[in-house]
């Protein structure tokens, strides 16, 4: 059991450390593609600078001891924004799955603006928030709202219509079914509306802080490519991969905890 | 008293006429089955009982009032169990307790008791996906049961076990329904599990949908299993079998 877990970490190890092997190797002088790529040693050099180095009186590097104030800022509004999606997202889609009328009314105009791409959304957010914290979180919401609350409408629309017989019968209320039968029916799907959203998020994270804000690790990208280092940049791509992989891990994990009667069901178990 | 009573009632379904002038009347206490092939409108009627849906004309009462919506006083034992899957043997069997806000104090004795009397002491924390058919559709009976309804619908409860499992479900019904006489209105197209279980047995045919007779059984109560091989009995299932071929 434990081995077979560790053989399955090492597995999935190893394509990237074969990437990075290669990487290595096919540089010279230290870089590559005629000197605009470094290899990782570098990478790593600069990351660890970055990381936990102390800025001296003289240093003129924006990029020492301060990784994790870009990482806190970039995390704590994907959080903050991926929140108010799933605040809005989740009831909004329980009640359009439930109710034909809601659905009617509220349906089209979710579809109509869905296809708008939260870049497009950029100079609107900038316009009404300016150049704010909230700008960037709005986007995020934004792009975050619309895989969440499509897929749980579909989730509450596909309830099996003996549970909710079954559940009147027993004497539930209108809410009881929202709550007790529709919601825990729809959570499969509005877990894979989380997933994506959760995806989604990130990218609209790099992309308003590359715009509309001065923090973080959208930022910091940006910025460190207009200074020519680009072992910075590496190291910023390398942490947005690694906090929306592990971001995405915790909600596995609680799909994992809520869907025991999901998982038991299916072929795999 | 009369607890179902059906006068010239309708169903249809666009130009599927799945009902047609139907009269029947259910007494408190009684078991009644309802037989016939598929189709023939069986399930039809006791959703109009259930209240799951609304007949075209004539008129129909529970207890003496028009049934608008599906309520705890008629506790429905659906076919496939319909159990609901993300919730434990236990909180399915207090979900109607709870949604009805009665007391823990007052509910859990009740449902503790109920899963005793269906044998499933050892597994109220066990998931729907976790039993057998069997054991599902007694958590679907103790369902109904703790939520002591005035009447129990059950819509063909036994078909999807196997023989078996059937007959012991069979004599599990008996056995409850004997201690507690609440008014069964019970759907079966099995000929031996109507005459085994009911007071009553309610002839159907198809297109339009219709009671053509009603038989009752005069197999002496308390029944067991013993019941199915007596002479009596297969006197019973003769005169429905003729009346099913068209016979008469
Ligand atoms: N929701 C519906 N929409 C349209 N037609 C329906 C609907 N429900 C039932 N019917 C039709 O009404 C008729 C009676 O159906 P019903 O389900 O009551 O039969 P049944 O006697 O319960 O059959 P079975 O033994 O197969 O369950 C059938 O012809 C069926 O096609
Ligand atoms: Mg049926």
């Amino acid at each position: 059991m434990l081995n077979a877990r560790w053989a399955k970490s090492g597995l999935a190890m190893l394509l990237p450390i074969v990437l990075i092997v290669l990487w290595q190797l096919a540089g010279h002088d230290g870089a590559l593609a005629g000197g605009a790529l470094p290899t990782p040693d570098r990478v790593w050099k600069a990351w660890l600078i970055w990381g936990f180095g102390t800025p001296g009186p003289m240093s003129l590097s924006p990029y020492i001891g301060n990784w994790i104030d870009a990482v806190a800022f970039s995390s704590f509004r994907v959080a903050k924004g991926f929140a108010m999606a799933i605040v809005v997202g989740i009831p909004l889609g329980i009640v359009l799955g439930w109710s034909k009328l809601a659905a009617a009314l509220v349906d089209p105009t979710i579809q109509w603006l869905r296809p708008i791409p939260i870049t497009a959304w950029l100079p609107i957010s900038i316009a009404i928030y300016g150049i704010s914290d909230f700008g960037a979180i709005f986007l995020i919401a934004i792009g975050a709202f619309y895989p969440i609350v499509v897929n749980t409408t579909q989730g509450a629309r596909d309830v099996d219509k003996t549970w909710i017989r079954a559940a009147l019968m027993m004497g539930a209320s209108k809410i009881d079914i929202l709550r007790r039968v529709v919601l825990p029916a729809a959570l499969p799907a509005v877990f894979t509306g989380l997933r994506i959203g959760l995806g989604i998020a990130w990218t609209a994270v790099i992309v308003a802080e590359i715009v509309a804000v001065k923090s973080g690790l959208g930022y910091v990208l940006w910025d460190a490519y207009y200074v020519g280092r680009m072992d910075i940049v590496i190291a910023d791509m390398v942490s947005i991969g690694l906090f929306g992989f592990m971001s995405d891990w915790a909600i596995v994990q609680l799909e994992f905890a809520l869907l025991r009667w999901r998982r038991l069901q299916s072929f795999n178990a | 008293m009369s607890t179902i009573n059906f006068t010239q009632v309708a169903k249809t379904y666009g130009d599927v006429r799945a009902l047609d002038r139907v009269d029947l009347t259910v007494r408190e206490g009684e078991f009644v089955a309802l037989l016939g092939p598929s189709g023939c409108g069986k399930s039809t009627l006791l959703n109009l009982v259930a209240g799951f849906e609304k007949l075209s004309e004539g008129t129909m009462s529970f207890d003496g009032r028009p049934v608008t919506k599906p309520g705890p006083d008629r506790g429905v034992v659906f076919q496939e169990a319909a159990l609901l899957p993300w919730l434990s043997v236990w909180e399915n069997v207090v979900f109607g307790p709870k949604v009805q806000r009665i007391s823990r104090a007052e509910y859990e004795p009740r449902a503790t008791e109920i899963l005793r009397i269906v044998g499933l002491e050892n597994f109220h924390a066990a998931l729907p996906v976790q039993l057998s058919g069997g054991m599902r559709q007694r958590v679907g009976i103790a369902r109904a049961f703790v939520m002591q309804p005035r009447a129990l619908l059950m819509d063909e409860p036994f078909g999807a076990l196997d023989a078996q499992t059937r007959l012991s479900m069979q004599a599990l019904l008996l056995d409850v329904w004997q201690s507690l006489k609440t008014t069964v209105l019970f759907v079966t197209h099995d000929i031996d599990e109507a005459i085994l279980l009911a007071d009553r047995v309610c002839v159907m045919t198809a297109r339009p949908g219709r009671i053509t007779r009603d038989i009752p059984i005069t197999l002496p109560r308390p029944r067991t299993l013993d019941a199915l091989t007596s002479a009596e009995f297969t006197r019973f299932k003769a005169e429905i079998m003729a009346e099913m071929r068209g016979v008469h």
